[in-house]
């Protein structure tokens, strides 16, 4: 039998908890043996294959993120959200205080250290901000979460061991953070 | 108290009837989450977090508002009730800005535990993010809207415990929130008290303590230690966090204490903040215009050099402030007073000396002159003699306020200033003079006349005398009759008046002893004393005086060749002191900090340790006797009193006595009940 299929993609969010995905060490050696690792920020392949297990890191914030999402959900049996930006909305959604009219003009025009005497914000060639940022949940479906900014690497690991052992994991409180 | 047993999850528990739901809960160790409730402040049922199902019931019911009934069948944590508090809490996190990445509370939060607790692992709802404001305005306090669970604990404490009324809620619904004064910013506030009770209670990041934010988090904390707190006569009980060898954050005890947990604006900032001060860390002895380091045995002979002739002349002296331990000032007046016959005293010696004089008639009685000062909140009367509690002893303004606003106790103003609780007093008399006991001799001579009168069958004598007696309270006061009936109509009228004196008229020995008859006329008679709270100045004053004050004042009228000078260094000396110690020909000046301008008039400056570094107890005007720990142990090259003084002493070829001196307890000692007491002769 193949070995069970993962990918991962990295949505509206830091790089937080790819890193701390990374932060299991030596162990991913041992991960690797009973998973492949296809489309992932890290392997850095463009186009998202048919998998077991899809993971989304990162809030939803912008027509492409949501579209990837919902590749993702196509594409994958089982969706792990990743981080409090893709549980919760996480630090994304202190945009979501006010319009996507006053974020891009706060972020391209009236920011101190912008120089953009005409005022021009980029449309057409970036995606479109959606009205607010949302937590992946809103989106797509999701069957498992993993809160935390970041989630410890145990815990992202446990979460994988749990699947692999064909149980849905939860992840108990011991192991919860929203930090 | 009848007795009554429940049973929870099949756990047969027993308590008292009158008790709620919860509280038998917590009597028997049956954990219920809870988040608004806060023991010792009254129960509102806000948050739902501790609903229990009681069989019979159809009903969820919180435990905390619900009383408890005997034979209740109560079940805690069925699914349904789990399935119900997740539910609550993913409303609450929907509802406001919960986001624990950028909160300052994240780890000390009830909230974030509690949903923890719950495995909330996503929330079902759409987040609402309204904007709520971020009120920056205090200058040491933060409240943050957007953290708010409206759990109202900071309303409820700073009514029910500081008795403030500073903080309530406006508007209704999801848009509530908490103000401060019918709608102001905090830091606008005209009645907030700058306490921080409302963060010490907080559950989420909404009032938060600013310099917390670098202090660091209880979580982030080694240690906590309990100690006393030496700024004002009160002497707070203190929760000291220590982290990384230093004192991080002081909070109250628990909100069920009579003090409610609160500590004053003193104790919440600068008891942390003093371990940041400027320490004095070495011996130093004065060259000219500057000092230079030594060791401690070259600073102790030459103490020793200069104390030996200076106190053979009858030219030395000793002071020592009365924020220090009962036993350190044991050692101080066995060594000083009773070894080398040197004159001691503290330096709110004639504050100190008032009382003692004052108070001495009713001691020789054998009565306690004073009861513990939180009884304020059992009293159905204060009287306020010339005291500014607010600023001689923060949380006694706690208990007064406490007492009026929430008790309904009257109050009555006497003395020569604004009146401090200016809207709640109900007869205020300003006298020209505080120093002047006469109109309080004369309200206690109103108070017997009237008393006489009731019992007098015929009537008429002592009515003459009352009647003349309160013409002339009325002429002394400068007010009118009636106004003078009002006030002994009050007094007499009180089932359990209380007086609190205030400590910058006691200099005068006959105010004091004028408060104690008065008390004694209005029958102001407490369990444990005779119903006065006198805000002597600091931790140990009532300690102090059993040891180190001396019968008459010697300061500022002697010639000193030699004076030593123990100084905690957290409250500035007063000028007369600071006068004597620079007319002193050679000044010792030991402190933890570098006090200015103490250190400046110091021939030689010892290190000493801080109040985060010693121990001993102190005699509070609460009528106890409070322990203070060492919170964090000593650094560099401290040495305590009784190193330095037995060093001094083994160079002079003497030894430091036993101390003479009878323990502070002596002075809470009552063998006679207050009702007995005698009046004064004044």
């Amino acid at each position: 039998m193949s070995k069970p299929k993962i990918a991962t993609v990295w949505l509206e969010a830091c790089a937080g908890c790819h890193m701390s995905f990374l932060d299991i060490d030596e162990r991913i050696v041992d991960l690797l043996d009973k998973v492949e690792l296809t489309a992932t920020p890290i392997t850095d392949f463009k186009e998202i294959p048919e998998v077991d297990i899809g993971v989304i890191d990162g809030g939803i914030g912008n027509e492409e993120e949501k579209h990837i999402a919902q590749e993702l959900r196509k594409k994958a049996k089982i969706i792990i959200a990743w981080g409090d930006c893709a549980v919760f909305g996480g630090i994304n959604t202190m945009r979501n205080f006010m319009s996507t009219k006053d974020v891009l003009e706060g972020g391209y025009i009236h920011t101190a250290s912008t120089v953009n005497p005409d005022g021009v914000i980029p449309h057409g060639e970036v995606p479109a901000l959606l009205p607010q940022a949302l937590p992946a949940d809103n989106v797509v479906k999701v069957d498992v979460y993993v809160p935390g900014c970041p989630p410890d690497a145990d815990t992202i690991l446990y979460v994988f061991q749990e699947l692999l052992e064909g149980r849905m994991p939860k992840v108990p409180s011991d192991m919860m953070r929203y930090d | 108290m009848k007795e009554i047993t429940l049973n929870f999850d099949g756990k047969a528990c027993k308590g008292n009837l009158g008790d709620t739901i919860l509280e038998v809960a917590q009597k028997n160790d049956v954990y219920i989450p809870t988040l608004c409730y806060l023991k010792g402040l009254s129960p509102i049922g806000a948050c739902r977090m501790c609903v229990v199902e009681v069989e019979k019931n159809p009903k969820l019911l919180t435990s905390c508002t619900t009383p408890a009934a005997d034979g209740m069948e109560v079940h805690t944590k069925t699914e349904k009730l789990q399935n119900y508090r997740k539910q609550i809490l993913e409303l609450l996190f929907a509802g406001r800005n919960h986001f624990c990445m950028y909160c300052s509370q994240s780890g000390d939060c009830e909230l974030q535990r509690l949903a923890i607790e719950h495995g909330m692992d996503s929330v079902r709802y759409p987040f609402l993010y309204a904007p709520f404001e971020n009120d920056a305005t205090h200058p040491d306090l933060m409240m943050d809207h957007n953290r708010c669970v409206l759990c109202l604990r900071c309303i409820r404490v700073c009514a029910e415990k500081v008795g403030a009324h500073t903080l309530d809620l406006q508007k209704r619904g999801w848009s509530a929130t908490v103000c401060a004064d019918m709608g102001m910013k905090l830091g606008d506030s005209s009645t907030c008290v700058s306490c921080g009770a409302c963060a010490q209670v907080c559950p989420t990041g909404t009032i938060t303590i600013r310099e917390l934010a670098y202090r660091g988090r209880r979580k982030d904390c080694d240690d906590v230690v309990e100690s006393v707190c030496p700024l004002c006569s009160v002497g707070c009980k203190i929760k000291a966090y220590v982290r990384t060898g230093s004192v991080a954050r002081v909070e109250g005890t628990g909100t069920e204490s009579p003090d409610g947990g609160q500590l004053c604006h003193m104790g919440r900032w600068w008891l942390p903040e003093s371990t940041e001060r400027e320490r004095v860390a070495v011996p130093m002895i004065r060259e000219g215009a500057h000092f230079r380091e030594a060791s401690w045995d070259e600073a102790m002979a030459l103490i020793a050099s200069r104390i030996k002739p200076a106190a053979e002349k009858g030219r030395a002296g000793a002071l020592v402030s009365s924020l220090c331990t009962d036993e350190e000032l044991a050692l101080f007046s066995a060594f000083y007073r009773d070894t080398l016959k040197v004159d001691i005293d503290t330096f709110d010696g004639d504050i100190l000396r008032g009382f003692v004089k004052g108070f001495e008639p009713f001691k020789a009685q054998g009565v306690r002159p004073f009861t513990g000062a939180h009884n304020i909140l059992d009293s159905d009367l204060v009287i306020n003699l010339c005291a500014d509690p607010q600023d001689e002893a923060p949380v006694v303004a706690s208990y007064i306020r406490v007492a009026v606003l929430r008790n309904n106790a009257r109050m009555i103003f006497i003395g020569d200033m604004a009146d401090p609780f200016d809207g709640l007093t109900d007869v205020g008399i300003r006298l020209a003079d505080c120093k002047d006991p006469t109109f309080l001799k004369e309200l206690a001579a109103c108070l017997m006349a009237l008393a006489e009168s009731r019992v007098d069958l015929d009537g008429m004598t002592a009515l003459d005398s009352y009647a003349g007696s309160l013409a002339q309270l009325a002429g002394i006061g400068g007010i009118s009759l009636e106004q003078a009936e009002e006030i002994v109509k009050l007094v007499a009228g009180a089932k359990k008046p209380v007086l609190v004196l205030g400590k910058s008229r006691a200099k005068n020995p006959a105010i004091v002893s004028a408060a104690g008859n008065l008390a004694i006329a209005a029958r102001s008679f407490f369990g444990d004393g005779l119903g006065i709270v006198p805000l002597v100045s600091s931790g140990n004053s009532l300690g102090a005086v059993n040891t180190c004050v001396s019968n008459e004042p010697w300061l500022r009228t002697k010639d000193l060749d030699f004076l030593y000078v123990y100084s905690t260094g957290m409250i500035p000396e007063d000028e007369d002191s600071l006068a004597a110690i620079s007319r002193s020909g050679f000044s010792v000046i030991q402190t933890p900090y570098l006090v200015r301008p103490l250190v400046n008039l110091a021939d030689v400056l010892l290190p000493a340790p801080a109040w985060f570094e010693r121990s001993g107890h102190f005699c509070t005007i609460e009528g106890e006797r409070r322990r203070l720990n060492v919170i964090v142990p000593p650094k560099a090259d401290l040495k305590g009193l009784s190193t330095v003084l037995e060093g001094i002493a083994k160079d002079l070829g003497l030894t430091v006595g036993r101390p003479g001196s009878a323990p502070c307890e002596q002075f809470f000692v009552s063998s006679v009940s207050p009702e007995l007491a005698k009046m004064a002769a004044l």
